[in-house]
């Protein structure tokens, strides 16, 4: 029961993690159909910014808001860049020049910082852990779980309270008739990169606390998974993203947890099987986007 | 059968053997490294034709045709590697398999049926997902085949490198596994499986109204495509000599994928530009790699300038030219304009089906909302009859059910005895019946020869396919146009090809869904000349729904009226235009009838 308990807390913390990044692929695709792969990139030079904030002794409670930061400017540079000039082509099209985007970026970073891993250095508590019963908890964990928890609320009143947010959502539901009724469309896709820049930032945060390093490659592992759980939530919704995250989350800890030894080996294979499985019988994921059923005929 | 003029099938392979023996011969002169890169570009175009012929015809990108060609490449490596190494490398494979020993070609040949085989499964499996989840099975099956060779030891040495394939795979093999690969791609494109497949691309719900199964049409280019890139996989491992499974995932994906999007998707043409643009500036740039001197500068070596060039070039070619370098046609079809190929003329079908269509009690709801209640309408051959109602009283909906768009929540239609009741889009075509759409749903990227060829090929069998497609095209005056592209053509003639292409499924009852909406006064009235020879010349019958009540009244022999979903009247134009209820839904009150309730109302306000 404890080591299920435990492994249950490691699910959210892993979860919320991939579920921060979902939305954050999901609030891009839901307004301009677009999914970036590229994102992972955006993880990746947040975790740079607290390598070098580390190194140059920026206390951590600086150097966690510098990173997001940075992280948000990324986005919001690679639209201007990169996508603004595709943005009307096809998902094809889009996908493919974030393959692009990616790409160099990753030879950038190997070329201008190292190949290799770089550690980063943390503040020793994070690395702590305490014991709740029979459980040994780390903070990291907890702090995973809490700052997902805080993102989700605040994103929760930013879409529904704040101007922004709201045009955001008008424009994913029908991009045409937003701009009919006076939302600027440079405005509303900035700020869309804007925020999945922070989200990227955030989850960058937490999955450097786990792991202390940062290398070139870091983002592509997490926002691969987190691509599968967008879709595995229903692409174009952000409550689905969440669900996928989650539920992705779960099923990586639990397998990891409770299979057999000799089918460890398999585990990747069998969770993805098991998110195949899942989309067979909800084709338009956990939680399907509205957009998706109103096929006008 | 080929869907498109012989020139341009007979040109396109006659190019495809012509150019690559040329780039053979002429590599074979400059020497033996040009003949590995130029063998590695064969490869790796053989790779981005077998994407193309699922992804580009489908439009659906795949992640996972990787996991094919790794399967390709592990299957023949198996069959080839010689026993004594087998049994070093291999030990605890199974007898059978430690035992054969095979050359390239019969190897390659198990290697394709065995991918195909497993193709087969996987589409079955996952065929029903659409959009982003089809995406994203393809990524999960490159995952789960790569997790699945890696724990797989016994037989693949997990990841660790499998060496001692025998290298047979010489620059001229390479060239012939690249034509074959090229000319079956060529020729997919426009088979009929490919044209249908085409179609579905462009528009799924009108394809599947004109009799295409897209899901069977999407296996069969799936098997096809998976097949080819275990060809791919089994000729690079028999290239390499020693590969890991490393070589069939992400970056390697990317890389065809790049290939394949940047030249053009949809095209044969584009998959070899984009190839050849990607490896012309990959192999310059691995070459200024290792550091250079311009104008007695030294420029210092820099990591990975060959991906950086491929991700500018990626970037450059998608900014200037979203659709690819080669756009959506192929060379030949630009090059060569040939007239349309005259078929014999076609004798009025007969009619094959006579017996009335009969809709019981048809009710739809959508939640709470039920959009249609309880109508009841039959249509017979001959006939035209009109359905009209206010915006939002259900008419389209009424259609969507009768044609099997949508499965109504209750109620029966049927043909003479037949049941149709539940039937899917293209069971109900097989059964004669066809339909328009209201906003058109044309097939764009395909010329109005195919949109109604494609029709014509995907009912009754496919009989007669050419008679019919002309046939449709001459009846409604389209055949001057057949040549251009729908998405081009103006809304009038947009609507047009429309028709035609429902009258190429020889249908004995044609729903038509607004056909003069945006039409002007003359292009109505020649609208209604040619319907009026649809019901008198070929006895087919009409259901017309239109908002414009002139022509209504002059085409139709009976009208029914729906509002809010009920069918409120039914009859001859007169009688209809006397009905109060008609009046009322259409005008509304009168004043004295609204003054009379107001004053009724206001007590109990």
């Amino acid at each position: 029961m404890d080591l299920f308990l435990q492994q249950t807390t490691n699910a959210l913390a892993l979860g919320g993690t991939y579920a921060l990044l979902a939305l954050g692929l999901a609030v891009v695709f839901s307004i301009m159909g677009l999914i970036n792969f590229a994102h992972g990139e955006l993880m990746t030079i947040a975790g740079y910014v607290l390598m070098y904030c580390g190194i140059a002794g920026v206390p951590f409670v600086v150097s966690v808001p510098l990173a997001i930061c940075a992280s948000m400017v990324a986005a919001v540079l690679m639209e201007r860049i990169a996508f603004r000039p595709v943005r009307n082509g096809s998902g094809a099209t889009m996908l493919i020049t974030s393959f692009a985007v990616a790409m160099i970026l990753q030879v950038l970073f190997q070329n201008f910082i190292s190949a290799r891993s770089q550690a980063v250095l943390l503040p020793a508590f994070l690395s702590d852990s305490f014991k709740i019963g029979g459980m040994v908890i780390g903070v990291n964990k907890i702090v995973a779980i809490v700052a997902t928890v805080v993102m989700l609320i605040f994103l929760d009143r930013f879409m529904n309270h704040q101007k922004t947010g709201i045009a955001m959502r008008a424009a994913a539901e029908d991009f045409a008739v937003a701009r009919l009724m006076g939302i600027r469309a440079n405005t509303v896709i900035a700020g869309a990169f804007a925020l999945s820049g922070l989200l990227a930032g955030v989850a960058a945060v937490l999955w450097v606390s786990q792991r202390a390093s940062v290398d070139p490659l870091m983002g592509f592992t997490p926002v691969l998974k987190a691509f599968i759980a967008a879709i595995l939530g229903g692409l174009g919704s952000l409550r689905g993203a969440v669900a996928g995250g989650f539920t992705l989350g779960f099923i990586e800890v639990y397998l990891a947890a409770f299979l057999p030894p000799e089918l460890q080996e398999f585990r990747d294979p069998i969770g993805l099987c098991i998110v195949v499985v899942l989309l067979l019988f909800r084709p338009n994921g956990l939680v399907p986007s509205s957009v998706l059923k109103a096929v006008k005929v | 059968m080929m869907t498109s003029p012989r020139i341009h099938i007979a040109a396109a392979i006659l190019a495809i053997i012509v150019v690559t023996f040329a780039a053979t011969l002429a590599a074979g002169m400059i020497g033996a490294s040009i003949e590995r890169t130029l063998t590695v570009f064969f490869i790796s175009l053989i790779g981005v034709a077998g994407i193309g012929i699922y992804a580009g015809n489908s439009g659906i990108l795949s992640f996972g045709h990787l996991a094919f060609m790794g399967i390709g490449a592990y299957a023949a490596s198996i069959l080839t590697l010689p026993a004594p190494l087998k049994a070093a490398t291999l030990p605890k494979l199974p007898g059978w398999l430690a035992a054969t020993q095979l050359d390239l070609l019969s190897a390659t040949l198990i290697a394709m049926a065995v991918t195909a085989l497993f193709a087969l499964f996987v589409g079955w499996a996952i065929g029903r997902l659409e959009g982003s989840a089809a995406v994203i099975a393809t990524l999960g099956l490159l995952i789960i085949v790569h997790g699945v060779i890696i724990g797989w030891r016994d037989v693949t040495r997990g990841a660790q490198s499998f060496f001692g394939v025998p290298r047979e795979t010489g620059v001229w093999t390479a060239a012939i596994g690249c034509i074959v690969a090229l000319v079956a791609a060529r020729l997919y494109r426009d088979s009929v499986s490919g044209l249908r497949l085409r179609a579905g691309r462009e528009d799924p719900i009108s394809a599947g109204a004109v009799g295409i199964r897209i899901r069977r049409e999407r296996l069969i280019a799936w098997v096809l495509s998976a097949a080819i890139m275990a060809m791919a996989g089994a000729l690079l491992a028999h290239f390499l000599g020693a590969f890991s499974v490393k070589k069939f995932y992400f970056s390697d994906t990317f890389m065809l994928l790049a290939m394949l999007i940047v030249g053009g998707m949809t095209t044969v043409t584009g998959a070899v530009t984009g190839a050849v643009v990607i490896t012309l500036v990959t192999e310059l740039l691995r070459r200024l790699e290792g550091g250079f001197s311009v104008f007695g500068m030294d420029v210092p070596p820099i990591l990975g300038t060959a991906q950086i060039g491929i991700g500018i070039i990626i970037l450059f070619a998608m900014f200037r030219k979203a659709n690819g370098l080669a756009g959506l046609k192929e060379w030949e079809e630009r090059v060569f304009r040939p007239a349309a190929e005259r078929s014999e003329t076609a004798k009025p079908a007969e009619l094959q089906e006579k017996s009335t269509l009969q809709a019981d009690h048809l009710t739809m709801r959508f939640g709470g909302l039920t959009a249609v209640n309880d109508v009841s309408m039959h249509v017979e051959t001959g006939e035209i009859v009109g359905l009209i109602g206010p915006n939002g009283s259900g008419k389209t909906t009424y259609l969507n059910m009768l044609s099997g768009l949508l499965a109504p929540s209750a109620g029966t239609i049927r043909r003479g005895a037949v049941e149709l009741t539940g039937l899917t889009p293209p069971e109900i075509a097989e059964h004669g019946i066809a339909r328009t759409f209201q906003n058109i749903r044309l097939f764009s990227d395909l010329t109005v020869d195919q949109n109604v060829l494609v029709a014509a090929l995907s009912t009754k069998g496919g009989r007669d396919a050419r008679a019919r497609t002309h046939a449709a095209l001459d009846r409604l005056g389209l055949l001057e146009k057949a040549a251009e592209d729908a998405g081009t053509l103006s809304y009038g003639d947009q609507r047009r090809v429309e028709i035609a292409r429902a009258l190429a499924c020889q249908p004995s009852i044609l729903f038509l869904d607004e056909p003069a909406a945006g039409m002007n006064r003359e292009e109505t009235e020649d609208l209604m000349a040619r319907l009026r020879g649809l019901t008198e010349d070929l006895g087919i019958g009409i259901l017309l729904v239109d908002h414009d009540l002139h022509l209504i009244n002059l085409l139709c022999t009976r009208i029914a009226v729906l509002n809010e979903g009920n069918l409120i009247a039914q009859g001859t134009p007169e009688e209809i235009r006397k009905d109060p209820a008609v009046i009322e839904a259409y005008l509304g009150l009168g004043k004295e009838h609204q003054s009379a309730r107001s004053t009724k109302r206001e007590p109990q306000t």
